[in-house]
Formats: C-alpha cells, structure tokens, sequence
C-alpha cells in the first residue's frame, strides 16, 4: 500500500503516541467523575481516528498502547499493571479485541479505498495518454505526449523516450542532457513484432514503486499502438503517392510517344518511300522526302531533350552553371538559330548593349528564349510582330518575350507553367507541353520569377534574372593596352 | 587508294558504326572501327589512324579517360561524339587534348566539316603555318599584326588583337573559354568568362556585318568559340 499522503510513517507514529497521551491525560483529569468501562469506550475513539488516517499498523500500535495506558491509569491499583477485580479484567480483554478488531477493519476499509483511489488515477491517466494519442501521425507528437505523461504522473528528474526506426526521434524532458548515471527505470515500447523504442527515467527519491513501473509499462504498450498506427498511416500514403505518380507517369507516356510517334511516322514513311522505286532519283519529291527527314529528326530530337530537361527539373539536378554573361549575345545566339521558324513573323529586339552582365548559365538561358520564342511563334497568327525586350529593374533584369496571339483565360494564365497544360486541344498543335514549364524550371533555378500576361495586343511572357551572384555584381574588366 | 586519310572510329552503338564507316568510306577515308575504350586504343597503337572519332558514352571507360591516353603519345586529331547537355565533359575532354567536338544526333555535312579542319590543322603542325588568314572580307596577317576589313585597317586594343589572332591561328576549331583565357590572358584568369563576353562583342562590331549575327566569331554554347576562315 502506498504511504498516506499526510504523514510520513515515523510522523504518523509520533501522532498516535501524542494522541493517545493527550486523551490519557484528559480522561486522567477526570478520572473521579467517570467509570471505567466508558473510559474504555472513550477510548476507543481515538483508535479509531488513528486507524482512519494512519492506517492498519498505526492502529494497532495504538490499540496496544491504549490497553497498557487504560491499566496503568484506570483500573485499580493505579500505577501498576496489575489488575484486582476480575471485571476489570473482562474490560480490559473486551477492550483489547474490540479496538484490534476496529482497527483492522477500518484499516482494511482504507487499504481497500486507497487502492481504488489508485486504480482510479491510473485509470484516469490511462485515458489521458490514449486519447491525447489517438489519430496522432507524428512519431515525434507521440514521443513528446508520452515523455510528458510520464514526467506529469512520477514528477521525475528527467525523461527520455527514444523511438527507434527509419528516422529516430528523441525527446527529452527537461530539454537538458540526461543525468550521468544510468536511468533508474527503463521501459521498452514493444509492438507485436519489434521494439520501437524505450522510456528512460531518472528519478532519485523515493524509489520507483512496482505500480509506477507497471503504470508506464501500459503507457509504454499505448505509445507502442500509437507508433505503429502513425506508421501503418504513413505507409499508406506513401503508397497512395506512388499510385498517384505512376497514374501520372502513364498519361505523361502515352502523351509522350503520341508526340514521339508524329516525326517518326513521317521519317519512317519518307525513308520507306525512297528505299522504293516509286521515287526517281532526280525528282524534286525526292529532296522534299529527303528534307521531311532532316526537319522531322531534328524535331525529335528536340522532344528528347525537353523530356530530359525536364526529368531534370523534376529531380532537382538542374544545376545552372552560372557566368557572367551578355543578354544581348545569349539573344543574339537564338535568334540567328531560328531564323529559319520566324519567317512568318516580324520580329522587334531591344536588348540594349549598355544592360549589365547577367550570372546565368548561357545554355539554359538559350533554351529558356528558344521556347518562349517558339511558342510565341507557334500561336501568333503570320505577318504579327514578336518582341523581346529586356531591361533593368532594381537588382534584377527584367525580359519580356510578347506576341500578338490569342489571350489566354484569366484562369490559364499561371497553369501554362504546368507540364503537359495546353490551353487548347492537344492536337491543334505540336509540341510535348512541357517547353514553358522548363523555362520555369531554369528561371526559377537561376533565382528568378516567370509569368504570363495578357497585353492590350496579345500575350506577354515576363521573366526576372538576378543581377547579384552571391551579392555581388559584374566584376570590373581589367585595363586594356593601347590600341595598336 | 594507300594515301587516303586512316580513321579511327571509336563508338559503342553499331548503328553509328554502320553510318560512319559507310559514309566515310564513301567519301574515301580508311576506315577502322573499335567499340570500347581499350580496343580503340590497341587499333590507334598498331595503325597510327589520322584522325579517331571518339565517343565519350563507352561502355568500359570514360571517353574522356582515352583522349587523355591518346594524348600520351600521339597528336592525331580527336574529334569527340557526345549526346547533349554533356557539356562538362565535352569541355573536359577537349580540355584534355581532343580538337573539336560534335553533338549527337549530327548532320554529316558538318562531321566532314569538322574532319577537314582537323586533318588540315595537323598537316600545319607539321610543314609551315600559313601566315594570312582570310575570312570573308577579313583579312588577318598574324606576321604583321594588320588586320583589315576589305582594303580598311581596323584598329583594335592589344587585347582584342591577341584575341583575335588566337582565334584566326586556329580556324575551323573549337576553342574552349578557358584556352581561349589561358592563351590570351593568363592561366590565373582561367575562370573569368565575363573578359570573354566582353572582347568577342568589342571584336564583332569591329569585324562583323551584323554583330548580333556573326558569321566569323561563332559562339559554341556552354563550350567556347570558333571562329570560320575562308577554307
């Protein structure tokens, strides 16, 4: 049985001697006006008293002292423990076994309310503890709402619960190193299958009692329940994110090889024809055949290295290899390249010579400008004017790439930057829609912001560039010689 | 037939072999074909090719490993394959001693191309480097230090002119941005592209027609420069 909260053992004995001397005193005041057989009664209350708040053991002590003070001071001759009359004798025995009997049963009554009181707090913290784990996700929450528990209900020096697995977790209570000597108490949080972890407590005085160990082996097996529910939910949607990529990654393939299928069918069906003999040598169907193949490669070729650019993205190993470069040059670059796809098209470019040199990766950049102009040109009707503009802007330079087609929807204007997002239907069109999402990738890598516009005329794409590298602007050129 | 060229071709992918081999002997070339790092470097031992076309993608070394080898003990011209987006190791490769690069998938035009210049560059190294080179209007008398554009002299800064006769002196070929930087400025400027940046477009308006569209000082992306003389 568990010490009674109000007095220490040593505390409680002193408090029966004390109350028996008192009621031996004020009985012995009047000793002349009262007979013995109610002193005998009298004293009984006490004892009772005792017994009630003390216990069984105290009770009994009690009990006995009363019997050897009621003799020594009531029954005659006084001052001797001897007894005359045998009446006395049956009160004294009377006595005796009722205030033993009395104690014990009251003793037992309290044991009995003790321990329910007991079981009732367990019960109670039981609870607590399970439902403040109910529905919990985190291994760390449960890690922390154990260790608090367990601090709350032993008032220890320090609790550390370990969880053990893929990522462990530790929580501390206080948030300070552990004491150095080795935890008075450790329980393991055991599942059905494995340990996933332990409960250590330092707890100087008192001495962790068996009901304590065995409350926190059930807190233990509670944590253990949260633990593998947390880990069941997790695993779970782990795989519902797996389904939903795989879902994914089928209608990117089947997107992919529809796009992937278009120039080989026309590569396969020019080849075939000028293996055959239905084709002269000399005829000018033959240099289109020829050149049809050329185009159509080249096309494929650039639907690879979309896809690859942007599994690149995807995978985060879109490394820009940045230098200081000149925006007009990387324009410049582009434009010569695509002279042949903007023939339809007029195209503007103020990229002005006196723009300071930009920290970009001049490959990517050509790419970012290559699909911006490309898909201005594929969607801007023929004879309508395609720009680019660039200019300073604070710390950043500020592009922007605009054409005179079609508007697009309010709603549209962010989901362009998504992959495989058409405005229009899918076979309006060419292309594997992942251009404008790879120049998000690249500007976005390289520090800066990309987003479309309605113009009063058309569409605009804007994009920003840092002009800082690492806080630092374009360095400064070394002296040149004389001219020569 | 014992005088034409001998090249080695060093390609994992036999289609690309099938290609290669068909065409160039088609065009009169010896051809001699390896499909791993370690066979091309027994065939280039025993025959002495001319020129090897290398691909960096081997299956059993790293392209780049087998230029550096080569380089041990022949100068023949090494023109190096690789797939887009390889520019570190095209750059690392050409670093180590390779002379031009093309692209996969490539024209044949422009691997002809880049075989002629090669072949022309070590037959120089070997007799007389010719002194003038000419490029359209240009005209760049690396003995003389003149450059003129048609019967003009153009004036250019020492840098510029450095520049420009590093370049002219190795025509048709690649040059990386830090040869180009090791060459002209010094081995401590390595790094600096931004020099780079800088003289190319001084240069191209002093030299070009159309400097946003220069037709003798090409960029060569994420790579260097090269600039086209008159063949």
């Amino acid at each position: 049985m568990r010490p009674s909260p109000y007095f220490s053992s040593t505390l409680q004995y002193l408090f029966s001697i004390a109350l028996i001397a008192l009621t031996t005193l004020f009985f012995f005041a009047l000793r002349d006006f009262l007979d013995t057989t109610l002193v005998a009664l009298l004293y009984l209350i006490p004892i009772g008293v005792i017994t009630t708040y003390g216990g069984f053991t105290p009770g009994i002590a009690s009990a006995l002292l009363s019997f050897f003070t009621f003799n020594y001071f009531f029954i005659k001759p006084y001052y001797t423990l001897a007894v005359h009359r045998p009446l006395d004798l049956v009160i004294l025995i009377i006595f005796l076994v009722v205030s033993v009997v009395l104690s014990r049963l009251v003793g037992r009554a309290q044991t009995g309310l003790a321990a329910a009181n007991a079981r009732e707090r367990e019960a109670t913290q039981l609870y607590e503890l399970s439902t403040a784990l109910a529905g919990l996700h985190n291994e760390y929450t449960v890690a922390q709402i154990l260790g608090k528990q367990v601090s709350a209900l032993l008032q220890g020096e320090h609790v550390e619960v370990n969880i053990t697995g893929p990522q462990p977790v530790r929580f501390c209570l206080p948030q300070v190193d552990a004491p150095s000597r080795p935890p008075e108490l450790t329980v393991s949080i055991q599942a059905a299958r494995s340990i996933l972890g332990e409960i250590l407590l330092w707890r100087g005085t008192p001495n962790i009692s068996m009901g304590e160990t065995r409350l926190i082996q059930t807190f233990a097996s509670q944590a253990a329940l949260a633990l593998e529910r947390a880990r069941l939910a997790q695993a779970e949607s782990r795989a519902k994110v797996l389904e939903e990529s795989d879902r994914l990654k089928s209608a990117i393939l089947s997107s992919v090889s529809h796009e992937l299928r278009t120039p080989l069918s026309t590569i396969k069906a020019a080849a075939s024809s000028l293996r055959g003999h239905d084709v002269s040598w000399d005829s000018p169907a033959r240099v289109e055949l020829v050149a049809a193949i050329d185009d159509e490669s080249d096309h494929l070729n650039m639907l690879v290295g979309n896809l690859l650019d942007m599994s690149r993205i995807e995978a985060g190993v879109l490394k820009p290899k940045r230098e200081w470069n000149i925006m007009a040059e990387i324009v410049g670059g582009v434009l010569a390249r695509m002279k042949h796809l903007a023939e339809e098209h007029k195209l503007e470019i103020d990229v002005p010579e006196e723009l300071p040199l930009v920290p970009a990766d001049y490959v990517q950049m050509e790419q970012v400008f290559t699909n911006l102009l490309s898909n201005s040109l594929k969607y801007a009707p023929p004879n309508t004017v395609v720009r680019v503009r660039a200019r300073v802007d604070g710390e950043s330079i500020h592009v922007l790439v605009s054409n005179q087609g079609p508007q697009i929807p309010l709603a549209h204007l962010e989901r362009i930057f998504d992959k495989f997002y058409r405005v229009t239907e899918a076979d309006r069109v060419t292309g594997t829609g992942l251009g404008l999402s790879i120049c998000k990738g690249i500007i976005e890598a390289h520090g800066g912001r990309i987003w479309a516009e309605n113009l009063p005329d058309g569409l605009g794409f804007n994009f920003t560039l840092p002009l800082l590298w690492d806080g630092k602007s374009a360095p400064q050129l070394p002296m040149d010689t004389e001219i020569e | 037939m014992n005088n034409a060229p001998h090249i080695l071709v060093v390609d994992d992918e036999l289609q690309i072999q099938r290609a290669l081999r068909t065409i160039l002997i088609e065009k009169q070339f010896k051809v001699s074909v390896a499909s791993s790092g370690e066979e091309g470097l027994t065939i280039a031992a025993t025959a002495e090719p001319d020129l090897v076309i290398l691909d960096l993608g081997l299956p059993d070394m790293d392209g780049v490993e087998v230029c550096a080898r080569l380089r041990e003990w022949t100068q023949c011209p090494i023109i190096i394959l690789s797939v887009r987006d390889g520019e570190r190791d095209k750059v690392a490769a050409l670093d180590k001693g390779a002379d031009d690069y093309l692209t996969k998938p490539f024209g044949i035009e422009e691997l002809l191309a880049r075989v002629r210049v090669a072949l022309r560059h070590s037959a120089q190294k070997q007799g007389t480097q010719s002194k003038v080179v000419k490029a359209g209007d240009l005209t760049i008398d690396l003995a003389w230090h003149i450059v003129k554009r048609g019967e003009d002299e153009v004036k250019l800064t020492g840098t510029e002119y450095k520049l420009l006769a590093f370049l002219a002196a190795n025509h048709g070929r690649v040059l990386t941005h830090q040869s180009i930087l090791i060459n002209v400025w010094d081995p401590a400027d390595a790094d600096h592209t931004e020099y780079l940046r800088v003289y190319m477009r001084q240069l191209r308006k002093k030299l070009e027609e159309d400097p946003e569209r220069p037709k003798y000082i090409l960029t060569e992306p994420g790579i260097g420069y090269r600039f086209i003389a008159d063949e």
